[in-house]
């Protein structure tokens, strides 16, 4: 997520993500992006350009008659 | 049974034994648990939905088969409830939302499959946190569940009913789900026992996800005996399931051998006394449970993971996002039906990068490395589930990104984790003793659990 942005810039991340809100709720974005905002700001930055996600794509798992 | 104040305390294990040998009724014991619902829920809110009809018929059709040809598994003719969140076919399934107010499932739940084959009587549905993620909340379809052991005080969540209703003796057995701690937590402020198991080990199938890289469904009852007998119905593959582990289910009451001598426990105590420093009571609790071990012949080793917050920001990265991929276009198109607390919690996962996202998932297999190789060094760890629990009031939503738990890590690394009672702080609340084993060995962590059960007084003490 961008370091540093001002409410208007997360009203307009909020409208690009569809997320026309009305002005109590907006309040309540502001808020809760600055929380999650610090949480991905913990995230390591440099990875190993090989390190894979914790997700995997099986594709047995999508045969017929499973998920 | 002559009285029904002794049928609202049995266990699963006991109730069964009772009905094998013809001394106790399914039907008795459905209308004991029914009748101590109607008497004591108003207090609790535990329920949501008590299906009395069905559950009566329900028993006495176990109570004719079992007549007839024998019990079907331990489960028969025992009393049983579900999370909001299982999916019940033609049974109100509401997630405690506006959203699902009048949602009614066709098609069962694979756990709830797994129980009606097995024979079990459903009581009812019990309350949840909103999408077992936004709570506690006065601004949804119901009122949040209150602690037994004084109703003042929260059963913490999102689990909240399922283990308010055990503590109270409302049903024997009550299926939760664990995303960050919603099956531990709720059992150790309700001073029972509640399992997590190995990621993968019990279908999520028709269980409304909240985030779900990290969703698990386990079992809560009051004694770990019982939470063996429970997960050897549940647990098994799931073709339906993506996450599902096609692996063989272990015999989890034969591994109740009350032995634990040799056992290695690994203690995280940096997090212990550096990242998550415990309130002088609770650590108090939890020496005196590490010398009940050392007195039962384990080892105690100190183990170094990587800093608990870590795997707070990586599941919760995760977790919001995820979030708002099922529930965005509500947010888009009728925001004023999700309660405060739920809303403010996912509103913002929209707005992270898709590159965050992966990043996380990337630093998710670097701490869950981190986990198995500490495992590795060890049978279990120990560490408590969390403080015992506050008064129930209000909380800042923002609280959720801001205060680590104990519980989480074990979410981003899929390794079991049981939680049980380890005695009572002086004013009457739980505390709590958390036990992590390697992934799929959920069961050493039952037999440790049971071991420190049956070498400790506290099954013992009830709700007044």
């Amino acid at each position: 997520m961008p370091d540093a942005v001002n409410r208007d810039e997360i009203l307009l991340l909020a409208r690009n993500a569809g997320l026309d809100l009305p002005a109590a709720y907006a309040d309540q974005l502001v808020a809760a992006y600055a929380d999650v905002s610090r949480m991905v700001a913990n995230l390591p930055r440099r990875q190993g350009h090989a390190d894979e996600p914790a997700h995997v794509f099986n594709p047995t798992a999508f045969l017929p008659g499973k998920a | 049974m002559d009285t029904a104040t002794k049928l609202d305390v049995l266990t699963v294990a006991e109730a069964a034994r009772l009905i094998a040998a013809r001394k106790l009724s399914p039907v008795e014991l459905t209308n004991a648990y029914l009748n101590r619902i109607a008497e004591l829920d108003e207090q609790l809110n535990s329920f949501v939905t008590v299906t009395s009809d069905r559950a009566r018929a329900e028993a006495r059709a176990a109570e004719a088969e079992i007549a007839a040809s024998g019990a079907r598994s331990k489960l028969h003719g025992i009393p049983y409830c579900l999370k909001d969140i299982y999916d019940t076919a033609g049974i109100r399934t509401t997630a405690m939302s506006k959203l699902l107010a009048d949602n009614v499932p066709a098609r069962d739940a694979a756990v709830q499959t797994k129980l009606a084959e097995a024979g079990g009587i459903l009581l009812g549905k019990n309350a949840t946190w909103e999408f077992a993620h936004g709570g506690p909340s006065w601004d949804i379809l119901f009122p949040p569940a209150r602690n037994p052991w004084n109703t003042a005080y929260s059963p913490a969540g999102s689990s909240s009913g399922s283990a308010a209703a055990v503590a109270a003796g409302l049903a024997p057995a009550t299926f939760g789900s664990d995303t960050g701690g919603s099956i531990r937590g709720p059992a150790a402020a309700c001073g029972i026992a509640g399992l997590k198991p190995t990621y993968g080990l019990v279908s999520r199938r028709g269980v409304i996800p909240n985030c779900f890289s990290h969703d698990h469904a386990g079992p809560l009852a009051w004694t770990v005996e019982d939470i063996a007998i429970l997960m050897q119905v549940i647990a098994g593959h799931d073709p339906e399931d993506p996450g599902s582990l096609d692996v063989p289910i272990p015999d989890f009451t034969a591994a109740l051998i009350g032995d634990v001598r040799g056992l290695v426990i690994g203690v995280p105590w940096r997090w212990l006394e550096q990242d998550l420093p415990l309130k002088p009571a609770t650590r108090a609790a939890f020496d005196a449970a590490l010398d009940v071990f050392r007195g039962l012949g384990a080892e105690l080793r100190d183990v170094s993971l990587p800093p608990i917050q870590q795997y707070e920001d990586v599941k919760k990265t995760i977790a919001v996002v995820e979030l708002f991929t099922i529930h965005g276009q509500d947010l888009r198109e009728r925001p004023e039906l999700f309660g405060d607390c739920l809303r403010y919690r996912i509103i913002a996962g929209g707005l992270v990068r898709a590159e965050d996202y992966v990043r996380a998932m990337r630093h998710r297999s670097v701490l869950a490395r981190a986990m198995q190789s500490v495992m590795a060094t060890v049978d279990v760890l120990m560490l408590p589930t969390a403080e015992p629990a506050g008064k129930l009031e209000p909380v800042d939503p923002s609280s959720l990104f801001n205060r680590p738990s104990f519980t989480t890590a074990f979410n981003v690394s899929g390794n079991p984790a049981l939680s049980v009672c380890s005695g009572f702080a002086e004013n009457g609340m739980p505390f709590s003793l958390q036990i992590v084993g390697r992934v799929l060995d959920d069961a050493t962590v039952l037999r440790v659990g049971d071991a420190y059960e049956k070498a400790t007084p506290w099954r013992k003490r009830r709700p007044a």
